[in-house]
């Protein structure tokens, strides 16, 4: 069945952060089954966003001690 | 106390009455993404380590000021005051300082990964190395929706209304920043291909 819509990049990107409703989701997978320009793209875009999920920064242990002291010093003093 | 089950509102509401415990637990369990969305803003270890502080000491002190808000999550609120401190900071100082540590590494040396199999540990090093520096090297405008969208998980309503701009002003610049990102890693991955496989 011919799809009514035709879907953005944009579409996608909403898309892929499930930031569409339940109908759009629905219609934009039906899409992508059949429009293989469409799928190219937002297989590229989700192949990002899964590389996005892996960069994570930690900060030193001794920054994460100075926070958890400064909270402990303040058990001591009132908050202004 | 089990770590992973405890919800973030308890154990803010333990924090209120007194258990430090409990704020550990909190600090322990949010420290990296807060730490990277800053980090991804500012581009500066030490900087971003600065505003990491001041980010939790501003939410210390909101807590035991019994000025939190029970209603709100704990992490899209504090992701909040540590992504405004590192905007404020960033347009109050628009320099681009060399990024490295106390001992002279590079920054990147601090990344920590999701996979960590032995045998591909120095290829993801390398490509997540250079994909942080893809994410800092894009334009500001697509870095910060980068940012709010996919590690301060922010709609992009939110993110519209943040930024004072349109929601398809907002998904443009995402796109652009997918993009961009996506080129840069194409890029160097046939470098990288080519070092292994040479002609």
């Amino acid at each position: 069945m011919p799809m009514t819509k035709t879907f953005t990049q944009n579409d996608l990107i909403r898309y892929i952060y499930h930031d569409t409703t339940e109908k759009e989701t629905s219609d934009i997978e039906k899409e992508l089954l059949f429009d293989n320009k469409l799928f190219e793209v937002y297989k590229n875009l989700a192949e990002v966003t899964m590389e996005l999920d892996r960069v994570e920064i930690s900060p030193s242990e001794k920054v994460v001690n100075k926070i958890l002291e400064y909270s402990k010093s303040l058990n001591l003093h009132s908050v202004r | 106390m089990n770590r992973n089950e405890v919800s973030d509102r308890k154990l803010v509401s333990a924090y209120i009455k007194g258990n430090e415990e409990a704020f550990e637990l909190l600090v322990e369990r949010h420290k990296n993404r807060v730490f990277t969305t800053i980090n991804l803003i500012v581009r500066d270890n030490y900087l971003a380590e600065d505003l990491l502080q001041e980010t939790f000491i501003k939410s210390i002190k909101t807590i035991k000021s019994g000025r939190y808000n029970e209603e709100g999550k704990f992490l899209p609120w504090i992701l909040r005051i540590a992504h405004n401190l590192a905007i404020d900071h960033f347009r109050r100082d628009k320099r681009y300082p060399t990024v490295v540590l106390e001992d002279g590494s590079p920054v990147f040396n601090n990344l920590e990964f999701s996979e960590d199999s032995f045998e591909s540990i120095q290829i993801q090093k390398e490509t997540h190395v250079r994909l942080k520096q893809f994410i800092e090297e894009l334009p500001l405008v697509q870095r910060e929706v980068l940012v709010m969208r996919h590690y301060m998980n922010m709609s992009f309503k939110e993110i519209a209304e943040v930024s004072g701009v349109s929601i398809n002003t907002a998904l443009g610049r995402m796109r652009y920043a997918l993009i961009n990102i996506r080129k840069k890693l194409t890029v160097n991955k046939n470098a990288y291909d080519k070092n292994f496989y040479p002609k």
